[in-house]
């Protein structure tokens, strides 16, 4: 027996110190990856690796967190969801609602050192609004009649229908001013507050502050760096050493967890996202109204609340027109209480005294799987039995394959303006009416809310819609996501925005 | 002291005198063998009921394959006996409960939707031993019929054979399974293809190589002169040489399979929410670690004591059937 184990005796040592080298090695790896200390005064960011960088393209937090400081906006939004000047320092909209005249900013340069001018608007929105080039903007754009440069700094944009939203729509994250003819968009040659100084894709991209930069006093900032982290929880593990100073977008769970951590701010504000639960309308069993209103009544939404977003957010009200909104939300048509019996009843009436048995797809992105997994069993008690399929995000949204499944859930940004969601998602022939709802009537109340110059004509046709949703909609909608983000207290003035992306860092400022 | 020296003597004349009588009567009992062939069924089953409590009694002779053996009995009563043992709903969410750390009314905390981490630890030992233990029997029923006609038959059918489960095995076992699932997407049944698809080509390796030692054999010789059929040579003549190796083989398959079906849960691709499968709850709470820990780290736990376990044991199994020949 002795003999048999001396063997692996006298070879422990040797796995020992092997494994000992194989882990030196390793931490050397890591070491090199991780050299280059920042400057004083610049800001490292957590984000998630960009795939774009052409901003007509971009969609993604950090995507559009790059451009925004890369290039500028000519309308930008604050944190209050108000349009405030950028690059245009003034407009003036004529009496029809159709004419826009905007006033550029004076002395601005690109980063190459050539001067900013009324062209390189033009170019930028023609190229936006190009029906041929298929970029996302193309049908926001589809009710620009001209767009004409009548100075150095002036420019005048004509609508073909009157637009409350215009300058909300000018704002949008893909509108960040180009210089005109531009063909290479590596070159990230903008106007904006930071000038690239060195992108490593899948790594970081480093930024200098812009020397020239137009607005007076900014950036505050020495730097900027934006280190690509693909999972949030390596992004929180980062801050926590130190290796970065701000991570924005997180999951309730892990925010919980940083608000005792030392040496950190956290904060947290509610946004119009939510996660939007559907149930198709034009197909069995969704076509029957009475199939609707069981799911409605089988969901618990304040159970809901505190289990899927710890609370974080609003409870939904099945409309997308978010208490964010203040001027539009309404509590007005109250929300039926749940009521397991009802919902029963309710599809025995519809033909279905068993109940249902349905898929319910579902991305593996945020909270999206604890969604369908208390749905799941919410609803079994009211006997609509869901098979929850768990799919990763590209699967899901690939081949518009979520928009044509019976049952789905699907996660929606929240917006600076409402008329967004009805328009894209609701009206009959919306682009993504994932629903496939299609309703006469809530068509003309979204058109009149889109279209009138009459402030309360607006605020009656959203709380119309809100009502209509609530009674007919195919949608549910549990909650409105809060945004969190944590940040070094080493720096100040940090603004968070409902989208991350749109943060804006041109005020921050690092303490001494 | 004077009895200790004596004992420690008598000890080693003991063992010296049955390590010289080992070989001779092992020898003796192995030229016996093919004279007592026909037994009744009935002292056959007692010899097989013997067998197995002389590897019970092997694998306690030694502490790591007991502490093996004994992990893997407990985990086998809990799956066995699960639903008795749990004290909630498996996917019961109580709403008030929920992120609750390990007490008297959970005893191993609540998860984030509200449910009972030891409840969903205990019926998923059942979901993953069954389906482990399932995905193993077949492809180790699949492997050894593989095996023995490959080695038996030989030339280009073994050839063809041995071929492709190399380009099998020339993935790596989670790379494969990916691509599997990928074609099949994700669910219980297709974990259970995946296993059996991964795990066969060894099996069949293993025993082939057997096979083809033994095949040259006298006895096997002796049985197709008699004119045996071939089903009879395979499965009455040489499959029972290679069960030592093959009862080997199969825990060790046994443990990596636990191991898949919990990696495969944990990339998500494998059972789906709301199962409680062991790696799938791993990647749920995984977001939730620095909040609510512990529903992590005993699902965590349990991957690990039960392959841990099984390779222990199969560890005890080897070395009991090496010992008697």
């Amino acid at each position: 027996m002795k003999s048999n184990n001396q063997p692996t005796k006298k070879r422990l040592p040797l796995f020992m110190a092997v494994f000992l080298i194989m882990m030196l090695f390793l931490q050397a790896c890591s070491g090199a990856a991780t050299t280059s200390a920042p400057a004083e005064g610049t800001l490292r960011v957590a984000m998630q690796p960009l795939v774009q960088t052409d901003p007509a393209l971009i969609s993604s937090d950090s995507e559009v967190l790059v451009a925004n400081h890369i290039y500028d906006y000519l309308v930008d939004v604050d944190p209050q969801s108000n349009p405030i000047p950028r690059l245009a320092t003034g407009w003036d909209v004529s009496e029809d609602g159709l004419v826009y005249t905007f006033t550029l900013a004076e002395g601005v340069t690109f980063h190459d050192g050539s001067p900013f001018t009324a062209q390189d608007v033009v170019w930028t929105f023609n190229r936006l609004r190009d029906p041929d080039a298929e970029y996302p903007t193309s049908d926001l754009y589809a009710n620009i009649e001209s767009i004409e440069a009548t100075g150095d700094l002036e420019v005048i944009f004509t609508l073909n229908q009157p637009n409350p939203f215009f300058l909300y729509d000018l704002s949008d994250n893909h509108a960040l001013v180009m210089k005109a003819e531009t063909e290479d968009t590596t070159q990230f040659n903008g106007t904006g507050p930071f000038v690239v100084t060195n992108y490593s894709p899948e790594d970081r991209i480093e930024m200098t502050a812009n020397a020239n930069y137009w607005a007076e006093g900014q950036p505050k900032l020495a730097g900027l760096e934006i280190i690509f982290f693909a999972d949030e929880t390596a992004a929180v593990d980062a801050l926590r050493s130190g290796q970065v100073d701000l991570a924005m977008r997180m999951s309730a769970a892990l925010f919980e967890s940083l608000k005792d951590e030392p040496g950190v701010n956290t904060i947290n504000i509610p946004t119009n996202g939510f996660d939007l639960v559907r149930l198709r309308s034009d197909r069995e069993p969704g076509n029957n109204p009475k199939v609707i209103e069981a799911f409605k009544l089988a969901t618990d939404r304040d159970a809901i609340f505190s289990l899927v977003t710890q609370g974080y957010g609003a409870v939904g009200r099945d409309s997308p027109i978010g208490p964010l909104y203040s001027a539009y939300y309404t509590e007005d048509t109250p929300i039926p209480a749940r009521d397991v019996e009802a919902a029963r009843q309710l599809l025995a009436d519809a033909g279905y005294p068993d109940g249902l048995t349905l898929d319910l797809h579902t991305p593996d992105t945020g909270n999206r799987p604890d969604l369908a997994v208390v749905l799941k069993e919410q609803w079994a008690e009211a006997g609509i039995d869901v098979n929850v399929l768990v799919e990763p995000e590209s699967v899901y949204y690939g081949d518009d394959g979520w928009l044509e499944v019976t049952l789905g859930i699907t996660g929606w940004g929240s917006r600076p303006y409402p008329q967004f969601y009805p328009d894209v998602m609701l009206v009959c022939d919306a682009k993504w009416n994932e629903s496939h709802f299609c309703d006469e009537e809530f068509d003309q109340l979204a058109l009149t809310a889109g279209t009138t110059l009459d402030e309360d004509e607006r605020v009656q046709a959203y709380a119309d819609i809100q009502e209509l949703l609530i009674e007919r909609g195919p949608v549910i909608i549990p909650y409105f996501f809060g945004q969190f983000a944590a940040i070094s207290d080493k720096f100040d003035r940090f603004d968070l925005k409902a989208f991350a992306g749109r943060t804006d860092f041109r005020d921050v400022s690092f303490k001494q | 002291m004077t009895w200790y020296r004596n004992a420690g003597t008598r000890l080693l004349l003991n063992s010296r005198v049955s390590i010289s009588s080992e070989p001779l009567s092992s020898n003796k009992q192995s030229s016996k063998e093919p004279q007592r062939e026909p037994i009744s069924p009935y002292s056959q089953a007692a010899n097989r009921t013997n067998r197995i409590i002389s590897l019970f009694r092997g694998l306690y002779a030694k502490p790591s394959s007991a502490i093996g053996t004994t992990i893997f009995l407990i985990f086998l009563t809990v799956a066995l006996f699960g639903p008795l043992i749990a004290p909630y709903g498996v996917n019961e969410q109580i709403a008030a409960d929920a992120r609750q750390p390990p007490s008297l009314q959970h005893w191993f905390g609540t998860d984030n939707l509200g449910r009972d981490v030891f409840t969903r630890v205990v019926i998923g030992a059942r979901d993953i031993l069954a389906l482990a233990g399932l995905g193993t029997l077949l492809a180790v029923v699949c492997g050894t019929a593989f095996g023995l006609l490959s080695g038996y038959m030989g030339a280009w059918f073994d050839e063809g054979l041995m071929r492709l489960f190399d380009s099998l095995l020339a993935m790596p076992a989670l790379l494969l399974s990916l691509l599997l699932l990928g074609i099949l997407g994700p669910s219980r049944s297709s974990v259970l293809i995946v296993i059996v698809i991964v795990y066969t080509p060894i099996v069949a390796r293993v025993v082939r190589s057997v096979v083809l030692s033994v095949k040259t054999r006298g006895f096997v010789e002796a049985s197709r002169l008699q004119g045996e059929s071939i089903p009879y040579i395979l499965f009455r003549e040489i499959l029972p040489s290679t069960l030592p190796a093959l009862t080997v083989e199969s825990a060790l398959r046994f443990s990596y399979a636990i191991f898949l079906v919990a990696s495969l849960g944990f990339l998500g691709v494998g059972v789906q929410p709301p199962n409680p499968d062991w790696g799938l709850m791993v990647k749920e709470a995984r977001v939730h670690v620095f909040q609510i820990p512990w529903a992590m780290y005993f699902p965590a736990g349990a991957i690990a004591l039960v392959v841990i376990g099984v390779n222990l044991m199969s560890d005890g199994i080897k070395r009991v059937w090496q010992k008697s020949g």
